[in-house]
């Protein structure tokens, strides 16, 4: 279904963002990446993807607190929206769907 | 204290994120960039502002980047489009006036393309050598001829001076060995251009071999190194290493250890093929030697090498070396840098291994002159569109009353002349595209637009400066019409322009400079025409030239006795050098009453009927005679020039020798001759004595053929030589010919200066058509009215036509002493020169005064004959 489509990257963003629930701005969202995945991330590359999701509605956003390590400039912070939410249940399922299909001997890898 | 920078991330960097971010995305983006770069300078503040950069470039990407069109005011775009039909449409209502506009503008810009591109490529020459390369030369004053500069230096002086003086890093020699007969496989091959050199020659110069290692060549003094096409012409391949040969009917086999790339048009050496220079002699014989000058040194000089000091030590190495007492009376050295051996040698003599010199004082007129044509086509521009302000007054005031804002009028007008002048240099360079390949055959270049796109940086500040000049030449007009007021101009009131002083001084400029071109024209060709008529005492047509080698040497009696039988042949004769340059000069002693006097007069070797075949006249004694024994090595004939320098008081019968001879055998003087002028007419006739020797190796045997017969005399020559030669194919020229290229460089230059005058005159024509358009199209109603009154066409062409007129006659007044003093500097160049005449001057300025009234005349003449009725209700 097109409507739920969802690229790799943008995928494990949209996760990280449920993960983090309140606390999803920009550089969390980044961090927990690098963390969980042990990958780097540019900021370029996540504000891209994360502009993606909203545009297609898998997120909404709202400006957050000032600080002034960040020389006066508020957080946005993100959450997923219920669209978000089918469309990472949509994945999840077909995944699955594609798991159960998998005759039990196609990983029968013999080493010899 | 913590200094505001090392808080805060890159400046630079945060004004481009402002710049290039979506608006809404900014704010939190820029937030967590500086959170995040306050983090990262706990780990080092140079790494964190590295990093800030790198996020900000990454961030430089689509999704991120706003919509500079979308998001900007989109009226701009409209507007721009808006311009550009405004722009188009007068294009094409005033077609004459864009058309002059445009194109004295791109003719402004390709000749300043053309200039650079020819200046460049002078510059460019030698630049394949990137050592700090200086030639050695002598300033040589003998008694009895005239002090003069020469590129010659002697053979020890390579490896003394440059053991004795550690300023110099190193060394080579060059020395012509002229042609060259080479026996490979038995059989004989002509090389036209051997040289001699030092097997240092490839550490001081960058020629490129294509084959064999520069460090390893010449080593020996049997190996050689030839060009690619020699290569190909003796082997029939490139690779010619280990291919070997012999050379004269000689023993000693030679071998080619390496092969260069073909000598480039831009090096001032050129030759087939290298030797090494122990090849005529032992080192430690040709080392010493300090006697005469008969090569080209050249050295590696210390980039921190003070001249001036190592000048002074020149004197006392002089006297150790040579071991002679007067020595610093009779030479000077001094060390030429290697760009001024192309550019600065004019003045230099004996200057056999300098291809295409060039006077590099013209390098500088050049440049010059191409900056005026760019800055009059520049200033032409902006005066016709200012002028044109007038025709769109309206056009100004309905955009102003429809809300148009003064900076939206002048960004208007000033993307209109960027327009204009982004066309004017794509014409230009289609302009230079079709121009040059004519150019370049008349002036010897290969000069290519491609440089230009091979090196960006000259494409770019090309259009650059295009971009600068339409910007330029806009501002002034594009103030001036967004400054219209509304009302004034709706109401249809003509604005009054006022004569401007700047227009005016721009005709004068114009006209100065077209002035002094057509004259400078004038006198260059003037000269070239007195040098090609000059009487120069001797007669060079129909005398042909035909070189000699080894095997002619032995025959030339008989080839002489079986031409002399031809109805063709006038006369035959031999010399040892070619008329047209410097002769040797040569030391000779000569009895003045009691003592002995040392001389060294030019000198030259010749056949007995010398004098009768180029027909020269004796004004005293009597010529050489084949009858007399002693004629032959024991009588002198010198010319006036000689007589005068020596005083005799009888010079006939005075004792004179070669300064070899014992003291108690002289010679004879037997005649003088007129001063003939043996050398270039850019120089003096020196001092020369002539002798004949029957014996020795002669360079040419000239045969005189009958005017009316020439192509039978050349076939009878060729039937005679191949009686006799066998080894050698003929090789001939005429001397008139060779007297023609002598001048080419002056021929050149005449040219070009053609070209620079009509392109002047071109550009300031174009200038004056469109401002005399103009001042006729202002004062339309006055002609019409005058007109009704019942004046004259006659009575108003010359009302129209006074200011112009003025003009020029203040041009003339300026351009007048400016081209008198450069011209008496060029026609310095020359010893035998025409006196400038005034008339030229007058007739220059009678012709460019007619040129500017036929042009000031077309509209003149245009709105005398128009009905006045229509000039009258027109508003």
């Amino acid at each position: 279904m097109k409507e739920h489509s969802l690229g790799e990257f943008e995928e494990i963003v949209l996760l990280t963002v449920a993960v983090l629930f309140e606390n999803a701005y920009g550089i969390t969202i980044k961090e927990e990446i690098e963390q969980r995945l042990n990958r780097g991330v540019s900021v370029g590359a996540m504000r891209t993807a994360l502009n993606r999701l909203e545009k297609k509605g898998f997120l909404e956003s709202e400006f957050g607190e000032a600080t002034a390590v960040r020389g006066g400039k508020r957080k946005r912070y993100f959450k997923v929206t219920p669209l978000g939410k089918r469309a990472l249940d949509y994945v999840m399922e077909t995944r699955k769907q594609l798991w159960d299909a998998i005759p039990s001997v196609a990983f029968d890898f013999k080493f010899s | 204290m913590r200094k505001e920078s090392d808080i805060y991330p890159p400046r630079l960097a945060s004004r481009f994120l402002r710049w290039f971010c979506q608006r809404d995305l900014l704010e939190d983006v820029e937030g967590d960039l500086m959170q995040l770069y306050a983090e990262r300078t706990n780990s080092g503040r140079t790494k964190a502002k590295f990093q800030y950069w790198r996020d900000v470039l990454l961030l430089f990407r689509p999704g991120i980047v706003r919509n500079f069109l979308e998001n900007s005011n989109s009226t701009n775009l409209a507007m721009l489009k808006n311009y550009l039909k405004s722009t188009w449409r007068n294009l094409i209502k005033y077609k004459s006036f864009s058309t002059i506009n445009i194109s004295s503008l791109a003719i402004g810009i390709a000749s300043c393309m053309i200039i650079f591109l020819f200046v460049k490529d002078e510059l460019a020459f030698d630049s394949m050598h990137k050592k700090n390369i200086y030639r050695l030369c002598e300033v040589q004053d003998f008694p009895g001829t005239e002090t003069q500069k020469v590129a010659l230096s002697m053979a020890g002086m390579g490896p003394t001076m440059s053991a004795d003086f550690p300023e110099l890093e190193g060394y080579t020699r060059f020395w012509g060995f002229g042609e060259q007969r080479l026996q490979i496989k038995g059989k004989n091959e002509i090389v036209d251009k051997v040289v001699g050199v030092d097997s240092t020659f490839f550490d001081v110069f960058g020629f490129e071999l294509i084959h064999g290692d520069p460090k390893d060549q010449l080593k020996d003094p049997n190996d050689a190194v030839i060009t690619e096409s020699l290569a190909l012409r003796l082997f029939k391949k490139a690779d010619a290493i280990g291919e070997t040969f012999t050379m004269n009917d000689g023993d000693e086999t030679v071998v080619i250890r390496g092969v260069l790339a073909d000598i480039p048009e831009n090096s001032h050496l050129q030759f087939d093929m290298l030797m090494n220079i122990y090849t005529i002699g032992a080192p430690e014989e040709i080392n010493s030697r300090f006697g005469n000058n008969n090569l080209v040194t050249y050295f590696i000089v210390n980039e921190k090498a003070d001249l001036g000091e190592l000048e002074e030590k020149y004197p006392e190495y002089l006297t150790r070396v040579t071991q002679r007492e007067d020595i610093n009376d009779r030479y000077k050295l001094f060390l030429q840098p290697l760009k001024d051996v192309h550019l600065a040698s004019t003045d230099i003599q004996h200057d056999y291994h300098n291809y295409r010199k060039f006077n590099g004082l013209y390098i500088d007129v050049f440049v010059l002159v191409g900056i005026l044509i760019l800055a009059i086509a520049a200033v032409n521009f902006t005066n016709l569109t200012t002028a044109r302000a007038s025709y769109r007054s309206k056009e100004v005031g309905v955009r102003k009353s429809i809300g148009a804002s003064k900076s939206a009028l002048f960004n208007q007008f000033l993307f209109e002349t960027i327009m204009l002048s982004s066309l004017a240099f794509v014409i230009a360079l289609v302009l230079v595209a079709i121009a040059l390949p004519s150019l370049n055959s008349l002036i010897g270049r290969s000069l290519s637009l491609w440089t230009f796109f091979y090196e960006p940086i000259y494409f770019v500040s090309a259009i650059g400066l295009s971009l600068v000049v339409g910007a330029i030449a806009g501002i002034y007009p594009s103030l001036r019409l967004s400054s219209f007021n509304t009302l004034i101009v709706l109401k249809g009131l003509r604005l009054e322009e006022k004569k401007s002083f700047f227009q005016s001084a721009l005709i004068v400029v114009q006209f100065s400079l077209a002035l002094g071109m057509i004259v400078s024209t004038l006198i260059v060709l003037q000269q070239l025409n007195f040098i090609s008529k000059k009487d120069v005492g001797f007669d060079k047509d129909h005398l042909m030239l035909v070189k000699m080698n080894s095997e002619s040497q032995d025959h030339y009696r008989e080839m002489k006795n079986e031409l002399l039988q031809k109805s063709s042949v006038m006369g035959v004769t031999a010399s040892g050098q070619r008329l047209g340059n410097n002769f040797h000069q040569w030391g000779f002693k000569i009895r003045k009453d009691t003592a002995l006097v040392q001389f060294t007069p030019s000198s030259l070797y010749v056949d007995f009927d010398y004098f009768k075949v180029h027909n020269i006249e004796l004004a005293e004694g009597r010529p050489f005679d084949a009858s007399i024994a002693t004629d032959d090595g024991l009588a002198f004939v010198i010319n006036q020039a000689l007589a005068d320098e020596l005083g005799l008081t009888e010079p006939i019968g005075a004792k004179m020798g070669h300064g070899f001879y014992p003291d108690d055998s002289l010679g004879t003087i037997i005649g003088v001759t007129e001063n003939f002028n043996f050398n270039s007419l850019h120089h003096n006739v020196n001092t020369l004595a002539m002798v004949v020797h029957k014996d020795w190796w002669y360079e040419e045997m000239i045969v005189k053929l009958s005017a009316s017969n020439v192509e039978q005399g050349i076939r009878d020559v060729e039937d005679v030589y191949g009686q006799f030669i066998d080894n050698y194919p003929l090789k001939f020229e005429f001397l008139d010919d060779h007297f023609n290229t002598m001048y080419e460089s002056d021929k050149k230059l005449a040219y070009i200066i053609t070209i620079i005058a009509a392109l002047a005159v071109i550009v300031g024509c174009m200038g004056l058509f469109g401002l005399s358009a103009i001042s006729v199209r202002r004062r339309i109603k006055e002609i019409g009215i005058r007109k009704v009154m019942g004046a004259s066409s006659k009575h108003l062409l010359g009302l129209m036509s006074k200011d112009f007129a003025l003009l020029i006659l203040i041009s003339f007044v300026i351009a007048t002493p400016i081209t008198f003093l450069f011209m008496r500097d060029w026609l310095e160049n020359f010893a035998f020169r025409i006196s400038i005449n005034p008339l030229i001057f007058l007739f220059g300025g009678v012709v460019a005064f007619a040129v500017a009234m036929f042009t000031v005349s077309f509209h003149v003449l245009r709105a005398v004959s128009a009905n006045p009725v229509s000039a009258l209700k027109s508003e």
